[in-house]
């Protein structure tokens, strides 16, 4: 197992003569065992993240620690890393067996006998053994993905990397395969690196989550502590689903007037001192409908899920979102006054978006949308 | 309806009436070649011709070898056909593989250049390539006949072409499994390539069994002609014997017959792979 370091990682791709920075230095620590998930919208460099780290790309500059070893200029092959693809990327023309034993073939100087041993134990590991004589054509997108993780358990190597290895399953099978993946890397205990695009997945499966975008690092923490406490506003619009409402709102005299007739005088003015207009973040399930109030915004949809009602509202040209008890059911171009806790009040710095005020509440709140009651 | 079913059979109608006809067209100078092998020479031009196989094939054949040494011509054209088209599979398919997969600098510009050169028709290049095997002493070898070809352009191209379709996540996956480049190529993406390989190798086989202006000035000694260079000895001879020709031409059909057979499925969906993106 290792400790994985990036010190101010940067990839510059210059197709053409047009450089474009995939990963802008970036620094993070992986510690020994964890399970660290990369998370961002397409395009914001964490799987060039990955790739850098694989060995799959070269690294334009900084460096890459395994534990204390440099390994920025080894190439993938040396590093004892396995990657799972998003796509498995398991080679047709073998059958499982084969596929999962290539690598040991390749880089170790095992017989054949204890090759197939270790590939055994691996498929009795994922409930796969009926399959090794099966070509990979024969399986089912669930088993196909089963190989693609024997084939990186098997080598057992110091470092896992993984992107977006559920993306191409079902949403039922995506979610067992989600909690599989977990248990496995707890048993395993390898350090991982798993990157998705899915907030969901990264909220649930990772004990960090690393935001990034625009080759940026954003913000690197525990779950609960990024959705609660994000950094800026990328993340916390990023993380939480449905996303948080966001608009911006003038500051006078320590009371925030925003739109549709919104205002809101601050118990608190101090995170707002010296701004006169800031970015108003509330999260969906903050917001609660009152009998009577000073705010009010126009419903525009009710979605019923069973469990709870996701109420969408305009306040004038801002969408919001609320999440109410299933009870409350108010109806299109309703006009419903709302309210919030000062405690549950994101302030952003309406020039480079950092956090002025994060959630101070101490209740622990639902941080798993899919599981809340 | 009924008017839409009756439109549909009378277009399946025209279609296979044609195809029919154009098959016929193709097939009828194919019979009446292998008629005419069977055939003494009288009969051959004789008004109105025969239409079914006669017996004197093998006399035409014994006729025919005496004359030429006919069975050492399908000799050579099988061993230089065999041995051009397995080594240019590999060159065409390690030049495709590097065009398609890798990057290093004027890629682009070195392909386009090399498909460029097919343009040159082979006509202008048989004396240069004379003058060439003429220097170091190639003329009337075999490897004179085979090097010159081995890098073929269209080979490069359809490899390339069908090599792009190998997602980059399974040369990746290899490489991380300890592979190193060049047993990324064999043991990946060649095998991912079988039925383009098959369609390459009919190409290249066909390529070369038909070659025949450059062998016919390359090849000096009889012993060492190939099959369209000994069929081009029997037109200049005194009278043009038809009846060997037939026999000739009916058995230099014969390799590629075959070799179509064998890999007709794999050749089909080789020429098709690459034409969707997948």
């Amino acid at each position: 197992m290792a400790r994985i370091t990036l010190d101010e990682l940067t990839k510059v791709y210059d197709p053409g003569g047009e450089a474009v920075v995939a990963a802008d230095t970036v620094s993070l620590e992986v510690a020994d065992g964890e399970f660290l998930v990369l998370v961002g919208p397409s395009g914001c460099g964490k799987s060039t993240t990955l790739r850098c780290i694989a060995g799959l790309e070269d690294i334009t500059d900084g460096t890459l620690l395994f534990d204390d070893h440099d390994v920025t200029d080894y190439r993938a092959s040396e590093r004892d890393v396995a990657m799972v693809f998003q796509n498995y990327a398991l080679y047709p023309h073998m059958t499982v067996r084969q596929n999962i034993g290539f690598g040991l073939k390749l880089s170790t100087k095992m017989t054949a006998d204890e090759i197939d041993d270790r590939v055994v134990g691996v498929a009795e590991m994922l409930g796969i053994e009926e399959l090794l004589g099966d070509k990979p054509k024969a399986l089912s997108g669930g088993q196909q993905q089963r190989v693609a993780l024997g084939r990186a358990i098997v080598r057992e190597p110091e470092v896992f990397l993984m992107d977006e290895p559920l993306s191409n399953l079902d949403a039922k099978l995506r979610s067992d395969m989600r909690t599989e993946l977990q248990e496995l890397q707890q048993d395993l205990d390898v350090t991982t690196v798993y990157v998705t695009h899915d907030q969901t997945e990264a909220m649930a499966m990772g004990d960090r989550i690393a935001v990034m975008n625009a080759g940026e690092l954003q913000q690197v923490g525990p779950p609960e502590e990024v959705y609660r406490h994000p950094s800026n506003e990328f993340v916390a619009d990023f993380i939480g689903s449905p996303s948080i409402n966001l608009f911006s709102a003038s500051v006078n005299d320590g009371t925030l007037i925003g739109p549709g007739d919104f205002t809101y005088t601050l118990e608190d003015p101090l995170p707002v001192d010296g701004h006169d207009t800031v970015r108003v973040g509330i999260r969906p399930e903050d917001i609660t409908l009152i009998e009577d109030g000073t705010n009010h915004a126009t419903v525009t949809v009710v979605e019923p899920m069973g469990n709870e009602n996701f109420c969408y509202m305009d306040l004038e040209d801002i969408e919001m979102t609320a999440r109410v008890e299933p009870t409350k059911r108010p109806v299109a171009d309703q006009r419903v006054a709302f309210g919030f806790e000062e405690e549950a009040l994101y302030l952003f710095d309406a020039a480079t978006g950092d956090a002025l005020k994060t959630k101070t509440d101490d209740s622990t709140p639902d941080l798993h949308p899919e599981v809340s009651n | 309806m009924r008017e839409q079913r009756r439109k549909d059979a009378v277009w399946k109608f025209l279609t296979y009436s044609f195809i029919i006809v154009m098959t016929i067209g193709m097939m009828v100078p194919l019979y009446w070649m292998i008629v005419a092998a069977t055939l003494p020479q009288e009969e051959f031009i004789r008004f109105p011709p025969r239409l079914y196989p006669g017996t004197e094939f093998f006399a035409n054949f014994a006729v025919l070898h005496e004359e030429t040494q006919f069975v050492i011509s399908i000799w050579n054209s099988v061993f230089i056909a065999v041995v051009y088209t397995a080594l240019s599979v590999i060159l065409c398919s390690m030049a495709g593989f590097a065009f398609a997969k890798y990057e290093f600098r004027f890629k682009e510009p070195i392909f386009y250049l090399i498909l460029a050169t097919l343009v040159l028709p082979i006509q202008l290049l048989v004396i240069p390539l004379f003058l060439m095997m003429a220097q170091i002493d190639w003329t009337d070898t075999f490897r004179a006949i085979i090097l010159p070809w081995l890098a073929n352009p269209i080979g490069i191209f359809l490899m390339r072409q069908n090599m792009k379709s190998i997602p980059d996540a399974l040369l990746e996956s290899a490489r991380m499994d300890g592979a190193t480049e060049f047993q990324i190529f064999y043991r990946i993406a060649l095998p991912a390539m079988r039925s383009s390989i098959a369609a390459l190798a009919i190409i290249l086989f066909l390529f070369q069994w038909d070659l025949f202006l450059y062998p016919l000035v390359i090849l000096e000694d009889p012993g060492n002609y190939t099959i369209p260079v000994a069929l081009s000895g029997l037109e200049e001879s005194r009278r043009i014997n038809y009846d060997q020709i037939m026999v000739a031409s009916s058995l230099a059909i014969i390799p590629m017959a075959i070799l179509f057979l064998v890999l007709q499925k794999q050749f089909v969906s080789g020429i098709l792979a690459g034409s969707l993106k997948e």
